[in-house]
């Protein structure tokens, strides 16, 4: 034997004792002998919390045989920010504020939720131009948090142009959420009794303008790019398969649960704000793979530009806000409200002991069950398909850790 | 529209249930011995998600919320138990596996034991943080307060 590789046995540098095999923690399995009698053993991969790909501070423990994931572990907290102990010392009307720190990406439906829960207890009649303006918001912010999630997606995937396309149109959606609730992702503009302004005058047009080219241009223009990518599509199709009974087992809501052929969707099965009168479909999926919830969600912005357009013309005249005292007593009770948010049902579980705070507070993320039922899905995957699988599912840190 | 006298005959099988109609919908009390039996037999009956767990710290114990989901028929249900103080919560994941997650963090949030877990660490927070959803934590301090 006289390959080089081999000297440094023959040279003795590594003795008898350095081949015993290390310790492995408890839980982990070793694998079998592999071929020629050559030991192999299970590798423990960290990634994250600080990988770019985990969409945040998630931190995924991989146990792999060879690249094939055998075990998956979500580890979170990184963003705990106590957020439903927080709320409990403040008054009914700040809750809007923490939910824009839940998912940052979709603020507008988070204060929703908050507001429609106090709504409950107050037991509030919001005045219709209000539900207009709060579907209207949401529908906006919901192609803004898909665009963020469509040009991730394709990062995570190894596709770059996308990326700086979709956050061309997102900026110009914040710009348009910025004119009309004076901020441009920390909105607090969706409070208990209605939203604390009316459009701007000359926004109409703006929404309009954006819409069409949307529609129209953009929104093609995003499919072709990346969902028409041969390459893509081989890498997203049939991976990170969810069944329809594992979906409704782990809890998934949104369009994780619609990609797996299951149709439900809070706008329609418990509607709330203007949803009602709005004309528009609920796509669902079959195959409950990476591919059918990219299709899911682009399908969503489609909907959600329709959603738009039909908000712009209906919208009926009248005040913005009901009338709701400044300080906020409800009656003591105990209530649950939902919305349909980017990642699902994002709800808000009220009680109130009659003071002018919370008494509990509780924040029901949709991610947080996404999460979980990662850890059921990704075993049997390469570990290049794992970032990929995390991406498909739109988990957001921020709502998860609160 | 699920009516308390349905979920009562769901629930026939199990000691100590009672079902009412509250303002959160139909809300049913079981003893928490039996919180697993009545879990299963509601799953059995179609609630088929669980969508969300929490406790609440009522001021005497915390009271622990199932929120299940039936999708065929659009219905919402919740199962509410109460554990003492430093109790023990039993974890309902072989009938519901999305309880995996909220079952941790409430354990860790209010102070409970956790058992029959497969994986009982704790969730959000490191060793050593106090159960911060009960009412006796402060948010902060005497000390953090006067610094």
């Amino acid at each position: 034997m006289s390959d080089p590789r081999y000297e440094i046995y023959e040279a003795g540098l590594i003795g008898e004792g350095m081949h015993t095999p290390p310790v492995l923690p408890a839980g982990l399995r070793r694998a079998p002998g592999g071929v020629d009698g050559l030991r192999t053993e299970h590798l423990v991969v960290n990634m994250g919390p600080q990988h770019p790909s985990t969409h945040g501070v998630l931190r995924m423990i991989v146990e792999l045989d060879g690249e094939e994931v055998v075990t998956a572990e979500a580890s979170i907290g990184y963003l705990h920010r106590g957020i439903e102990k927080v709320a409990e010392h403040r008054r009914y009307d700040a809750l809007g504020t923490l939910m824009d720190r839940g998912d940052y990406v979709a603020g507008i439906m988070g204060e929703l939720a908050a507001a429609l829960a106090t709504e409950q207890l107050l037991e509030v009649e919001v005045p219709p131009k209000a539900n207009w303006l709060r579907s209207l918001t949401s529908e906006l912010n919901r192609i803004a948090s898909h665009l963020v999630w469509f040009g991730t997606f394709g990062l995570d995937t190894g596709a770059m142009g996308q990326f700086l396309y979709a956050m061309r149109d997102r900026e110009a959606l914040l710009d348009i959420l910025e004119a009309i609730s004076g901020q441009r992702m920390m909105f607090n503009y969706v409070r208990p009794g209605g939203v604390v302004r009316d459009l701007p005058p000359g926004i109409d047009a703006k929404i309009r303008e954006f819409v069409d080219t949307f529609e129209n241009v953009y929104l093609p223009e995003h499919d072709a790019l990346l969902g028409g990518n041969e390459i893509f599509q081989s890498r997203v199709k049939g991976i990170g398969v969810i069944t329809r009974e594992q979906a409704l087992a782990f809890g998934l809501t949104g369009p994780n649960l619609r990609a797996s052929g299951v149709k439900y969707d809070v706008r329609v099965d418990r509607p709330y704000a203007a949803y009602p009168e709005l004309d528009f479909e609920v796509p669902v999926g079959e195959a409950g793979d990476a591919w059918d919830r990219y299709l899911v969600r682009m399908e969503e912005m489609r909907q959600a530009a329709r959603m738009i357009r039909q908000c712009i013309d209906g919208m009926p005249e009248g005040p913005h806000m009901a009338k709701v005292p400044k300080l906020i007593k409800p009656p003591a009770g105990e209530v649950y409200a939902a919305v349909e948010s980017a990642r699902g049902e994002t709800g808000v579980h009220l009680v109130s002991d009659g003071s002018e705070h919370p008494y509990r507070f509780r924040y029901r993320g949709p991610s947080l069950f996404a999460l979980q039922a990662l850890e059921e899905i990704l075993p049997g995957h390469l570990l290049a398909d794992v970032v990929m699988i995390i991406g498909s599912t739109d988990v957001m840190m921020g709502e998860i850790d609160r | 529209m699920l009516r308390a006298a349905d979920v009562e005959r769901l629930l026939a099988g199990v000691d100590s249930a009672e079902v009412a109609e509250e303002r959160l919908g139909v809300v049913a009390r079981v003893g928490r011995a039996a919180v697993a039996d009545a879990l299963a037999a509601l799953r059995d009956a179609g609630f088929e998600s669980l969508v969300d767990l929490l406790g609440i710290d009522t001021g005497e114990h915390v009271e622990v919320t199932y929120h299940l989901r039936s999708y065929a028929s659009g219905q919402d249900l919740f199962v509410k138990t109460a554990l003492p103080y430093d109790g023990e919560l039993e974890s309902v994941w072989q009938v519901y596996p999305s309880a995996l997650m909220p079952e941790r963090e409430t354990a860790e949030l209010f102070g409970l034991r956790l058992s029959e877990h497969p994986n009982p660490k704790r969730l959000l927070t490191t060793d050593g943080v106090p159960p911060l959803l009960r009412k006796d934590v402060p948010v902060r301090t005497p000390e953090e307060f006067t610094r």
